[in-house]
């Protein structure tokens, strides 16, 4: 079976932005493509194009020299191609099994005979019964797969599918999708991870701005050459900061920590056990959901816990609420930036008061004091480079990168002894990533402390002094950064052990 | 006062006639809930389903007609939330209460003419049994078809929303409006589809107190039903079946508690005024307290506008 697919000229314009730009691109079954791009490149619009969630403005799809009409999902599905999206596309409250049986034609008995012998040729082990917000990020991801394979694909498109697993997962996945390939299923694997197109796929198209910029084959390109092709421009390497806090006093301990939830999307804490000395940095890493959330309301104040649990320069905080701990000198940058952060609807200034100390004099007698907000305000704007002057701007208009500039900025600008940031970087373009480490070490250097929980173990390697994986509420041993591989994360990530 | 097995069964037989309207629109409520639309216009459905059922009867005098006639009105009154929600998009809530606050004005201006006559008696079914089978007679038989629908209802909505495709759909699209547009559901004619079945019940159920129940036409007859019957769904957890049994449990309080006063108990009115809607809230939450089920239950995306990509 030969499946040939090509992309003709399609545009597609949203409003103040060109998302795709003529673009034209060809693919052939048996191989493994690449589609490779920063955040904003345009790859995610024409997956959704090929999938036919969003229509172009122009331009034509081919499949096997005749062009075919996507105008809705079902569309794509008569044409077998087949689509896992990158935020997963899966009914949470439902079981695996009423997921899958929402788009078959076939009988509950005969779907379950198939999906059975899909599970057990790829090795799959999923519970077909449990409500799939029981489930992992990997299994999430295998039963968008399952979805697909049901269907019998000529196609398939994941889109940035490792961004939630953990290593061992990823390779898992790898193998699956060389076997797909083997049997004659055309991928298309779109990520901006450099390292996996070199490792996974046979050719390569780098997107930038909404244009295809070159398609070659892998085997004659290395990171270097594809990551100056993705971002436009030569990257500076950060420098690795000075470790000086070997013999500083401890600032942050917590101990016997537990947390349980009743809520079942919720991960109960059991029993962590950790400490920070000044200027130094604790990497906490771990897949999505077990239980960093968890941690870092309880490390911010959202969530109360006994007073002794945490102890911040010798002050038992645990009963403390945010603001009352931001007095004591800590400064928190959550994980979701529009949610939690920042009211996306309220101005730059707006929210800059939003985080108001005693000391800080922003409302007098119950009043605000516009002006002196906006002075403090521009300041953070200047400061933390963040590219607007205009303290009036609503924040929703801030790109991420500049949004998450000024959320750091407006907790760094009261010098903090100790931050504790969530995904700072997460879903940042390469330019406000390198904006955003940058600071992080600096802060270091000034002898501040800071917590970084991410699941970008890039990042916690570049950045930590220490290192620890959190995996189902539980922390693994506290390790020292110099000793610790992307390997022996992804082990500790999975649930595994080492040495 | 004499409390006879038979008595005490004509006293079931009016609690369960009592609870019919809640169980009607609250299970029509459900359906649209569990798509994700949270339609508060119950009130507004529910009252111009009896204007609309009652002034049929006098116009056609064809009862028939009438409950027909009445699902249709709750079916087009429902239209109207259905185009402003989900083709102009407008919030939820305030569309909702504004269909209350036009259905409760519309049926007052076209029942002026009704009020005062004198409605038409509804056949009811097994009366021989009724009267001829001591205690069970009373509870089982002699009441109206619409009543053995609606007791039938709960079961037939829970059955198919677990069982069949389409509640799959249903429960899907209320999960994740999205995703479901993902895979290509018209979440939009979804929506629809339940907006408009949850009128029909709606006048149905409406039709049941101007028709069945109280057969004339009082200005406002329904009384906050339509608002019992949104808050049954709530505290039922979006369960049919827990519907049915809240909707017992108010009909039931009601009706003793109106005993109660006749018999001169010495507690204040006010209070046992106040009983059905506090047990009411006490036995739901205690028998949906389960908070993994409550999730589960729960339509994810309930009173959310949704956007199609374009």
């Amino acid at each position: 079976m030969n499946t040939k697919l090509k992309v003709s000229e399609i545009s597609k314009i949203y409003p103040g932005c060109i998302a795709n730009d003529k673009v034209s691109l060809e693919f052939g079954s048996g191989k493994i493509y690449a589609l490779l791009g920063e955040n904003g490149a345009g790859k995610s619009t024409l997956v959704k194009i090929l999938s036919g969630v969003v229509k172009p403005d122009s331009g034509e799809v081919f499949l096997n020299n005749e062009s075919i009409k996507l105008n809705s999902p079902l569309d794509a599905k008569k044409n077998n191609i087949g689509m896992v999206f990158q935020h997963f596309n899966l009914f949470e409250t439902l079981s695996v099994f009423e997921n899958l049986s929402m788009d078959s034609d076939k009988t509950n008995e005969d779907l379950r005979v198939l999906v059975n012998d899909i599970l057990k040729k790829y090795n799959f082990k999923i519970n077909l019964d449990v409500p799939v917000l029981n489930l992992s990020a990997g299994q999430k991801q295998k039963v968008e797969i399952i979805r697909c394979l049901i269907r019998n694909p000529k196609i398939l498109i994941m889109d940035e599918p490792t961004s939630v697993l953990t290593e061992q997962e990823t390779d898992d996945l790898f193998i699956s999708l060389k076997q797909f390939s083997k049997d004659g299923i055309l991928i298309i694997y779109i990520t901006h991870k450099l390292k996996e197109v070199l490792s996974l796929c046979d050719e390569v198209a780098v997107m930038r701005k909404g244009k295809v910029v070159s398609v070659s084959n892998t085997t004659d390109e290395k990171i270097e050459s594809l990551a100056n092709k993705m971002v436009g421009e030569n990257l500076n390497t950060i420098k690795k900061k000075i470790n000086n806090f070997k013999n500083s006093e401890e600032i942050l301990k917590v101990s016997n920590l537990n947390f349980k939830s009743d809520d079942p999307y919720e991960t109960n804490l059991n029993d962590l056990n950790l400490s920070l000395k000044k200027g130094e940095c604790l990497g906490i890493a771990g897949i999505s959901g077990n239980g960093q959330n968890e941690l870092f309301q309880i490390l911010s104040g959202e969530i109360i816990t006994e007073g002794t649990s945490i102890m911040f320069r010798n002050k038992e905080i645990g009963k403390l609420n945010p603001r009352e701990r931001r007095e004591y000198l800590m400064a928190f940058s959550p994980e979701d930036r529009i949610a939690q952060a920042a009211v996306p609807e309220l101005k730059i200034y707006e929210n800059v008061a939003l985080n108001n100390f005693k000391s800080s004099n922003f409302f007098e007698k119950g009043l605000v004091n516009e002006k002196k907000i906006k002075e403090h305000s521009k300041k953070i704007l200047s400061n933390f480079s963040v590219n607007t002057d205009n303290v009036e701007l609503k924040s929703q208009f801030l790109s991420g990168g500049n949004l998450q500039k000024l959320i750091i900025g407006r907790e760094l600008i009261t010098s903090p002894e100790l931050l504790v940031c969530f995904n700072p970087t997460w879903g940042l373009d390469v330019g406000a990533i390198n904006y955003i480490h940058e600071t992080l070490i600096q802060i270091n250097e000034q002898g501040k402390s800071s917590i970084l929980i991410s699941t970008d173990n890039d990042e916690l390697l570049k950045l930590s002094d220490r290192i620890c994986v959190i995996y189902k509420g539980k922390l693994s041993k506290i390790m020292n950064a110099d000793n610790v591989t992307a390997e022996k994360l992804g082990i500790l990530m999975g649930g595994g052990s080492i040495d | 006062m004499s409390f006879d097995l038979n008595f005490i069964g004509v006293l079931i037989g009016a609690i369960m006639a009592s609870s019919v309207p809640l169980i009607l629109a609250a299970s029509g409520e459900l359906i649209t809930e569990r798509s994700g639309v949270l339609n508060l216009g119950v009130e507004g459905m529910m009252i111009i389903g009896a204007i609309s059922g009652f002034a049929l009867m006098v116009v056609t005098d064809n009862l028939f007609f009438a409950v027909i006639g009445s699902m249709l009105s709750g079916l087009v009154i429902s239209l109207i939330f259905g185009l402003l929600t989900q083709s102009l998009l407008t919030n939820h809530v305030a569309t909702g209460l504004a269909l209350t606050i036009f259905g409760i004005g519309m049926s007052a201006m076209i029942g002026k003419n009704f009020v005062g006559i004198p409605g038409k008696e509804f056949p009811l079914l097994f009366v021989n049994f009724k009267e001829s089978i001591p205690f069970l007679g009373p509870i089982f038989f002699g009441h109206s078809i619409i009543l053995y629908f609606a007791f039938g209802l709960p079961f037939l909505t829970n059955y198919f929303l677990k069982k069949t495709k389409t509640g799959l759909i249903i429960r899907a699209v209320g999960d994740s409006p999205t995703s479901a547009s993902n895979q290509g559901i018209n979440v939009t004619l979804v929506r629809y589809s339940c907006i408009l079945y949850g009128g029909a019940m709606c006048g149905l159920a409406g039709a049941y107190l101007s028709l069945i129940y109280t057969p004339q036409w009082i200005e406002n007859m329904t009384g906050g039903r339509g608002w019992i019957a949104l808050a049954l769904v709530v505290f039922a957890t979006w369960s049919p079946i827990k519907v049915l049994i809240g909707a017992l449990i108010f009909g039931g309080i009601t009706i003793l508690q109106l005993h109660m006063q006749a018999i001169g108990l010495r507690i204040p009115v006010q209070l046992l005024s106040a009983l059905p809607y506090i047990m009411t809230i006490i036995v739901l939450v205690v028998i949906s307290r389960d908070s993994r089920k409550i999730k589960l239950n729960t339509p994810t995306s309930l009173g959310q506008i949704f956007y199609k990509e374009k």
